[in-house]
């Protein structure tokens, strides 16, 4: 879940309310949603919250959120946006896996290192989450003063006099200097010497050509990976370009949405631009004409029933209003149903239902009077589940210790050192289930069987008193291409009598017991497996059916898992007992 | 009067006048002193005997006084060998060496050289007093005393206890006499019993143990360990919220670990590109796609992620194939079997009401740590029926937890993709009082439920047994609990709850 930042100072500046002290805010916050998580070095506020309020990314998007709870602002505001005096021009040399860019100029700011913080913070947090690592949609942000637009020819009708261009690039192509670099590099070379470019360099490595934003002085931003130094911005930046790319036109539009409210809240002004994309552009946008950013607001329905139903108490129109008020949002009703303006910086509301939550937090969810349903169902537990806390109890009664271990578990344990060969036909042989890029060689396949996990437990054990006599339920996996999931799933009862006279015949006494009290005929045909002694193992069979196997463990098997006494054991599908 | 064997030998023993020591006693009886004593304090009583008790103690040797008495007292050693020098002063190495001392012995001569006045240590060098008198040193006849006598004038004793050169062990001496019921029994004749160890089954058919006494066992002392058999806690936990929720009207379900994602994240309105549904997240397995996704049911789910569901809902602006829901995972929640059961693939259609849940594994590529394992079970849960509120699920989770001791429920406002309203639980833990998260909830979506067929209201949440585990015994490390770590002793030493 996202953490973001917040200087609790500069939180009182920008709701207004310095009289807030630090735990009356974090009390708000929760009430927010936002948990207070712990402070940085720097006595920042640390605060979680679900990835749906992106626009809480920022401590001016969290001041936003607070003005509104705290009833100091009320409804929908959208900031004024000036005429374009910039063109973002989409050429048809745009890599087809990157189309996309957006954008907006944001004009007479004043930031100071700590607003400047806050942006970067911002723009990383957005790339974090809905940018998906920048995959989707990567943020660059310029000192607008610094770029020289193309003027357009005389000629031209009325309109931005500036134009940049968004187009793709050689791999080897132009170079530039990026951020913290001081020597001009080709994109390619971004990629192999530049840290920010080895970071990035997946997202676009397999590019034909390589997405890159020239103004007419050459390339200056070189998405997602990396701007370029001429136009960093810093804290005597007045005016700010922003612009987006990625592989989404809505995704981007919204990040910058986000951005362009945080800085209106700085002061700024946002000013318009525009986007033409290329008639050879990538369709849908081929020859697209667009003014960003989008500050469109929308609207949904919602119905008051449905409203009192999720909520569960009675509410009349103009609380429901006042309450949408009081969330950002505006809201006219008509006929038992509400007309809800959205702002656009709303990315979460997908459905009239996220509208609803945001009135039950206005209401405040805590003051709801929890009520048990008037519902009445018939509680059951599931047969399996019968049957193995059934079996547990028998096993308890023989003298067992139940365990619980993992069902991830990598081949040597499970298999090498069982002396089982994967794929055998034997009762662990698999073949096993492997899990795709495992990152930790422990966990790298799901447990064949479960009797290796309980000589583990013995090894790890043997500094405890003895007789050491576990006994697991629990699940074991194997390819089975008759599986409509390719895995075949069986819940097994294990069991090791570890002691200085444990035999053969101690474990057949306790499996025979076990077998009996839930009436089923055991047999034990004599079997060959590699993990017992031979002449001293045997097949379960439990009414008649090959379940299992039974045994005096391998001397080999003992020495390999440290182990200075006999173990006699037995392992066999639980099912089999039904 | 029958009596045992012993009893009857130290009854024989003793005089109504004269007082006999347990030692004595058992020298003349041929039997062990607690053998003497035991019977002793039977006949004690029995009213037969008087046994008084004095303290004493003895002095003795250790081998260190042995040896010094034999070799000499080191500080003796060292006067004697730096008087031998030439000159004043010897150094300390050149006097140690001539008195054959080394090591911590030097260190001994040299601290009780000086604190007996036999001269001065200076500067790596002694310098004896030759007015002292270490032929006549008071400790090195002590220890020839004691070695003879077990006994010296006290101040020097307890020096030499203190310089460890002798041990005082101090014993209680028990005498003992007949009392005039003893002279009165003996005078009446007693007789021997047979003392058995064991009750057999010889001695029971033939009546014999009419005529036999049991010998006494010291009833106090500690008997062998042992383990026995006992169900794991966690399992102890899981059967307890099991039972829990069976008795609140749930029915529990099972399904596959190994499933598709399709079940596990897509009927959850989870979109393809949600950073929990990658790799790192999620244990994906090397197995071909699922090949059982009913096509009109994925059409729905489909359908929703990319158009939403409703006159006014909007999709996800993600890329939604059916490829990534046929890819099989371990699941990283039970909600994928809640998802089979509501949309009729489990157990049939469902009509409301339902209560359902599940106390099972789920998987998550997290790191391992004191409270995170890769493998832990979820406890599940869900209502469906009509007209279900915020306020239903508030009092159905008060419930709940109030049955482990978890009261005063806070709702944090929380985000899911599949639920909304969601809420994080928090409460009071039962014993520090701090607040602490335990559990997420909510109304499942109409873009969850719409598509898998329920038009009625679902409301779910979601918790870790293991953390309602540590909850309840205050462990701290839940490795020494779960998976091959574990440690025996842990589980065999803690507390049975109930």
């Amino acid at each position: 879940m996202p953490v973001v930042d917040v200087d609790p100072d500069e939180l009182r500046r920008l709701t207004g309310h310095e009289e807030k002290g630090d735990e009356e805010l974090k009390t708000d916050l929760f009430a927010l949603g936002l948990e207070y998580e712990g402070e940085t070095e720097d006595g920042e506020m640390q605060l979680e919250f679900g990835p749906d309020r992106l626009d809480r990314l920022s401590v001016e998007g969290v001041a936003r959120s607070l003005r509104y709870q705290y009833g100091d602002d009320r409804g929908v505001y959208v900031p004024s946006t000036n005429d374009p005096d910039w063109t973002i021009e989409v050429d048809e040399t745009v890599p087809p896996e990157r189309p996309y860019v957006t954008g907006a100029v944001v004009r007479g700011l004043d930031l100071d290192e700590a607003a400047l913080d806050s942006l970067i913070q911002l723009q990383e947090k957005l790339h974090a989450t809905m940018g998906r690592e920048r995959a989707k949609g990567a943020i660059g942000i310029h000192d607008l003063t610094m770029l020289k637009g193309r003027a357009l020819s005389d000629d031209a009708p009325a309109g931005p006099a500036h134009t940049i261009t968004y187009r793709g690039v050689d791999p080897e192509g132009d170079r530039f200097v990026p951020l913290d670099a001081g020597a001009e590099l080709t994109p390619a070379a971004v990629l192999s010497d530049h840290p920010t470019g080895e970071r990035y360099a997946d997202l676009v490595r397999d590019l034909d050509r390589y997405p890159a934003i020239y103004d007419e002085i050459g390339l200056f931003s070189f998405p997602p990976v990396i701007n370029g130094r001429r136009t960093e911005v810093s804290t005597e930046s007045r005016d700010l370009l922003i612009e987006l790319t990625g592989t989404d036109q809505w995704t981007i539009d919204r990040m910058c949405t986000v951005i362009c409210y945080a800085l209106d809240a700085r002061g700024g002004t946002v000013e318009s631009v525009a986007v033409e994309y290329a008639d050879g552009a990538e369709p849908p946008a081929a020859g697209a004409s667009l003014r960003r950013p989008d500050l469109s607001v929308e609207t949904k329905h919602v119905g008051h029933d449905r409203i009192e139903s999720v909520l569960g108490i009675a509410l009349d129109e103009a609380t429901v209003v006042d309450l949408f008020e009081r969330s950002g949002l505006d809201a006219t009703a008509e006929d038992g149903r509400y007309e809800v303006s959205i702002p656009p910086y709303r990315v979460d509301v997908l459905h009239p239902l996220d509208l609803i939550d945001d009135v039950g937090r206005a209401y405040g969810f805590n003051d709801l009077d929890p009520r048990y349903p008037d519902v009445a169902t018939v509680g059951e537990r599931h047969e399996g589940s019968r049957l193995e806390s059934a079996v547990r109890t028998q096993l308890v009664g023989l003298g067992f210790e139940d365990l619980l271990n993992f069902h991830m578990t990598n081949e040597t344990d499970c298999l090498d050192r069982m002396r089982v060969e994967a794929g055998s036909a034997v009762l662990g042989g698999g073949p096993p289930v492997e899990i795709v890029e495992p990152y930790s060689e422990d966990y790298t396949i799901l447990r064949t069987w479960a009797l290796p996990s309980l000589l583990t437990v013995l090894e790890n054990n043997t500094h405890r008193s003895y007789p050491q006599d576990l006994a697991e339920i629990g699940l074991t996996a194997r390819r089975d291409d008759d599986d409509p999931t390719g895995v075949g799933e069986a819940r097994h009862v294990a069991a090791v009598l570890a002691r200085p006279d444990a035999s053969y015949e101690d474990a057949k006494a306790r499996l025979a017991a076990l077998c009996e009290d839930v009436g089923a005929a055991l047999a034990t045909p004599p079997v060959e497996h590699p993990s017992f002694i031979d002449g001293r193992a045997a097949a379960v069979e439990v009414d008649g059916e090959r379940a299992g196997v039974i045994g005096e463990i391998h001397p080999a098997v003992l020495v390999e898992h440290d182990l200075e006494l006999p173990v006699a054991a037995f392992e066999f599908d639980v099912d089999a007992l039904r | 009067m029958r009596l045992p064997e012993s009893q009857v030998a130290v009854l024989e023993a003793l005089s109504a006048t004269d007082e006999r020591t347990v030692a004595a006693v058992a020298e003349e009886t041929g039997l062990k002193p607690e053998t003497v004593t035991g019977a002793a304090f039977d006949l004690r009583d029995e009213g037969l005997v008087a046994v008084s008790e004095t303290e004493r103690v003895d002095h003795h040797l250790t081998a260190e006084g042995e040896r010094y008495r034999s070799e000499g007292l080191p500080e003796v050693r060292l006067y004697r060998a730096a008087a031998e020098g030439e000159g004043d002063e010897t150094a300390i190495g050149d006097a140690a060496d001539a008195a054959g001392l080394d090591g911590q012995t030097v260190e001994i001569a040299l601290s009780n050289f000086a604190r007996k006045g036999y001269g001065a240590v200076d500067a790596g060098a002694v310098d004896p007093d030759p007015d002292a008198a270490p032929d006549a040193d008071p400790e090195a006849a002590a220890l020839d005393a004691v070695a003879t006598e077990g006994a010296a004038d006290a101040p020097t004793l307890d020096r030499l206890v203190e310089r460890g050169l002798v041990a005082r062990d101090e014993s209680t001496v028990r005498s003992l006499t007949l009392t005039d019921d003893g002279v009165t029994a003996l005078m009446e004749g007693v007789e021997t019993a047979e003392t058995v160890d064991r009750l057999t089954p010889d001695l029971l058919t033939s009546g014999e143990w009419r005529d036999v006494e049991f010998g006494a066992y010291d009833v106090e002392a500690d008997a062998p360990a042992v383990e026995g058999g006992r169900v794991h806690i966690l399992r102890q936990t899981a059967e307890r919220v099991k039972e829990v929720l069976v008795g609140m009207g749930f029915e529990e379900m099972e399904g596959p670990h190994a499933d598709a994602e399709f079940w596990i994240n897509d009927c959850l309105f989870m979109p393809q590109d949600h950073p929990a549904r990658t790799h790192w997240d999620q244990f994906a397995l090397d197995v071909p796609p699922a090949d059982d996704l009913p096509a009109d049911l994925v059409e729905r789910v489909a359908s929703a992620h990319r158009e939403g569901v409703g006159e006014d809902g909007d999709g996800y602006h993600s890329p939604w194939t059916e490829a990534v829901a046929r890819e099989v995972d371990l699941r990283g929640h039970t909600t994928s079997l809640s998802m089979r059961h509501l949309s009729g693939h489990a157990v049939g259609e469902l009509e409301p009401p339902q209560r359902f849940f599940s106390v099972e594994k789920v998987y998550r590529n997290d790191t391992l740590d004191p409270t995170h394992l890769l493998e832990f079970f979820q406890i599940e849960g869900w209502v469906m029926a009509e007209n279900l509120s915020a306020r239903d699920l508030m009092g159905t989770f008060e419930e709940f937890y109030r049955q482990f001791g978890i009261e005063d429920l806070e709702f944090k406002p929380h985000y899911n993709p599949y639920t909304e309203p969601s809420f994080e639980l928090f409460g009071r833990h039962p014993e520090t009082g701090d607040l602490i998260e335990i559990g997420n909830s909510g109304l499942f979506r109409d873009e969850v439920l719409r598509p898998l067929g329920v038009d009625c209201d679902v409301m779910a949440w979601g918790l870790a047994l293991e953390r309602l585990l540590m909850l309840i015994y205050g462990f701290d490390d839940i490795r020494d609990v779960h998976g091959t770590l574990c440690d025996l002793d842990l589980l065999r030493e803690t507390e049975v709850l109930y």
